[in-house]
């Protein structure tokens, strides 16, 4: 245990001893501002309009479900875009400098090493979300959001950040070029996200098949605020699935190699 | 302490390191001598663990290094060919880093990380980043990082690689210290380095294990002398001393032994064919004589490999005024 806390700890600490921690941070940041202000306004207007029809005023429209719920379906998109620049150093940095070496030779287990890559990971994500929840916050001085959907929401925002590191750690394993663990790491994610497109157009079977791949769609019931078990084991067996085959890369390299 | 037994290494079909087998008793230095692309680096991470052997089996401190891999790994400090370390660190906190992972307990890591830093005189760049530290900075940084978890083993691969002549004098007297706590294996492509350095010395050259010797043995085997290979039938007897006293016979050493025949080494004076005498004299015994050919292997030969390639090294005039060059002046010959 011990062991994993300190690989956790190096990563995350190599985060902000690198530029990479300040700019997935401030990209998130910088992004999930303007898209606070802009679904801010637009409910603004709405609720509004709303109380010059005389009805109930703003209360009635939920804060929840016309304001938060969007905000944080868009982080979901966030996530996609600077996960990527999270994950793709973790093996491949270490490939490339030697440091591998390092690790392998050590008296811990490829487990060991690979959960404290992903929590490290998870722990940057982590504080990206936190960010999040600055702004969040503001809305509770203001008014009356409800605290059971937003719960249910970041779990599900963890849930799915945890499905993209662990494909981006075994990318990351798969090469010694960081860049190039980016580049094929974010096209994996796209393909994660836009593949109930292609059921779309291809009869229900292939619906049904592509919606249950799509991590994205197992997240629709957290951002409504409902934690439905079925999507949890989803998440948690892409996560472990993910870091398997992670595990399965380290191992066979080190046969190649 | 360390037992290696038939190693053997393939890279799909690249062969790197075939039927390799040593030991190393405890305390000892034991150099690796080949020249670059031998198998050195190959057998130093098999020892490691870093990467699986094809065949054969090596045990480290007891432990075999593929069943028993953290045990192994526990017991084993190891410098890379490039020190291993995070370029966004400071040097005390790389240190803590490996500290943990090595599993030094968290009670004694401080006084461990100040001892070690003592012993290889980084303690003035103990804040700095290792980024920014110099090559022999690095160096040194890589064998504290080795030594932290005050392992048996010590497994340096190339650790003068690269330095100037006064870092590289610094090295060898720092592992020379260290022998006393550990039980080293060093390699090098540098003759000099071995006969200043080690006890026991194993040549490899193109994964094949060339002589196991020490450095004034190997030195004096290769200065005035050549090696034929004899198989004779001697009804059971020894004939290490008859052949010994052939004219020009300097040594004979028996290598191997199977149903009744038995296959020595004999060595000559250099120059002095022996051939005929030694045929002579297993006959005129009544004994059969089943094989003799000259050595396979040539030391000179791989000697010579090995210390043309020091010259591409930086700072050559630095170099040729490194203080006893014996090696070269061997290579000459
Ligand atoms: N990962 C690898 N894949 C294929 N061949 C390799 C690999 N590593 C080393 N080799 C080959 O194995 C041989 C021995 O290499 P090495 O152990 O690095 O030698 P040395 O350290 O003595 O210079 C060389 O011929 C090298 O090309
Ligand atoms: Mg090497």
């Amino acid at each position: 245990m011990s062991n994993i806390v300190a690989i956790a700890q190096k990563e995350l600490k190599s985060y902000f001893a690198s530029p990479i921690a300040y700019i997935v941070i401030g990209m998130f940041a910088l992004l999930y501002g303007y898209f606070y202000i802009a679904i801010l306004a637009y409910f603004i207007r709405q609720s509004l309009q709303m109380s010059e029809f005389g009805g109930q005023g703003a209360q009635a429209l939920n804060v929840n479900q016309a304001l938060i719920r969007p905000l944080l379906q868009n982080v979901t998109i966030l996530v996609l875009f600077v996960m990527p620049m999270v994950t793709m150093r973790t093996y491949a940095e270490e490939k490339r400098s030697g440091t591998i070496e390092l690790l392998l030779t050590s008296p811990l287990t490829d487990f060991q090493i690979i959960l404290g890559k992903f929590l490290g990971a998870m722990a940057l994500y982590g504080i990206m979300l936190l960010v999040s929840m600055i702004h969040l916050g503001i809305l509770f001085l203001y008014g009356r959001p409800e605290w059971k959907p937003l719960i249910s929401a970041y779990l599900g925002l963890l849930l799915l950040g945890g499905c993209f590191i662990s494909v981006g750690l075994f990318i990351s394993s798969l090469t010694k070029n960081q860049i190039v663990a980016g580049m094929a790491t974010f096209a994996v994610f796209l393909f994660l996200w836009v593949i109930t497109w292609i059921g779309g157009f291809s009869g229900p079977t292939v619906d049904q098949l592509t919606n249950y791949l799509s991590i994205i769609n197992h997240y629709d019931d957290f951002g409504k605020g409902v934690i439905d078990t079925t999507h949890v084991i989803y998440y948690v067996s892409f996560i472990t699935f993910g870091l398997f085959l992670t595990a399965k890369s380290v191992d066979s390299e080190r046969w190649r190699s | 302490m360390i037992e290696v037994q038939h190693l053997t290494k393939r890279y799909g079909r690249v062969t790197a390191v075939e039927d390799v087998s040593f030991r190393v008793e405890r305390g000892e230095i034991f150099g690796f001598l080949g020249p670059n692309g031998a198998g050195k680096t190959t057998t130093m991470r098999i020892l490691t663990g870093f990467i699986p052997a094809t065949e054969g089996k090596a045990i480290v401190a007891g432990f075999d290094v593929f069943d028993q891999p953290i045990e192994a790994k526990r017991r084993t400090g190891y410098l890379p060919e490039t020190p291993p370390l995070y370029p966004d660190m400071s040097v005390v906190e790389y240190l803590g880093f490996v500290a943990k992972v090595k599993g030094v307990p968290s009670a004694e890591r401080r006084q461990r990380i100040a001892a070690v830093m003592e012993r290889t005189r980084i303690d003035d760049v103990a804040t700095r980043l290792c980024s920014k530290l110099s090559k022999g900075y690095r160096q040194r940084v890589g064998l504290a990082q080795a030594i932290i978890h005050n392992p048996d083993v010590l497994i340096l691969d190339e650790p003068t690689a690269g330095l100037d002549p006064k870092q590289i004098i610094e090295t060898r007297e720092l592992i020379k210290e260290l022998a006393g706590d550990h039980t080293i294996i060093l390699s090098t492509h540098i003759l000099p380095e071995v006969s200043q350095t080690c006890q026991r010395v194993v040549i490899i050259n193109k994964g094949h294990v060339v002589a196991v010797d020490t450095p004034d043995n190997l030195t004096a085997r290769l200065r005035g002398s050549e090696t034929m290979y004899v198989q004779v039938d001697a009804n059971g007897l020894d004939a290490s001393g008859t052949l010994g006293g052939v004219a020009g016979v300097t040594r004979v050493a028996e290598s191997d032994r199977r149903d009744g025949l038995v296959g020595y080494e004999v060595e000559s004076e250099h120059g002095h064919d022996v051939r005929r005498d030694l045929a002579r004299t297993v006959i005129g015994n009544g004994w059969g004589l089943l094989e003799l050919r000259p050595m396979r292997m040539s030391l000179e030969e791989i000697f010579l490999s090995l210390t043309t390639e020091e010259t591409p090294t930086p700072a050559p005039t630095a170099e040729a005024s490194a203080p006893t060059p014996e090696g070269e002046e061997t290579a000459h010959e």
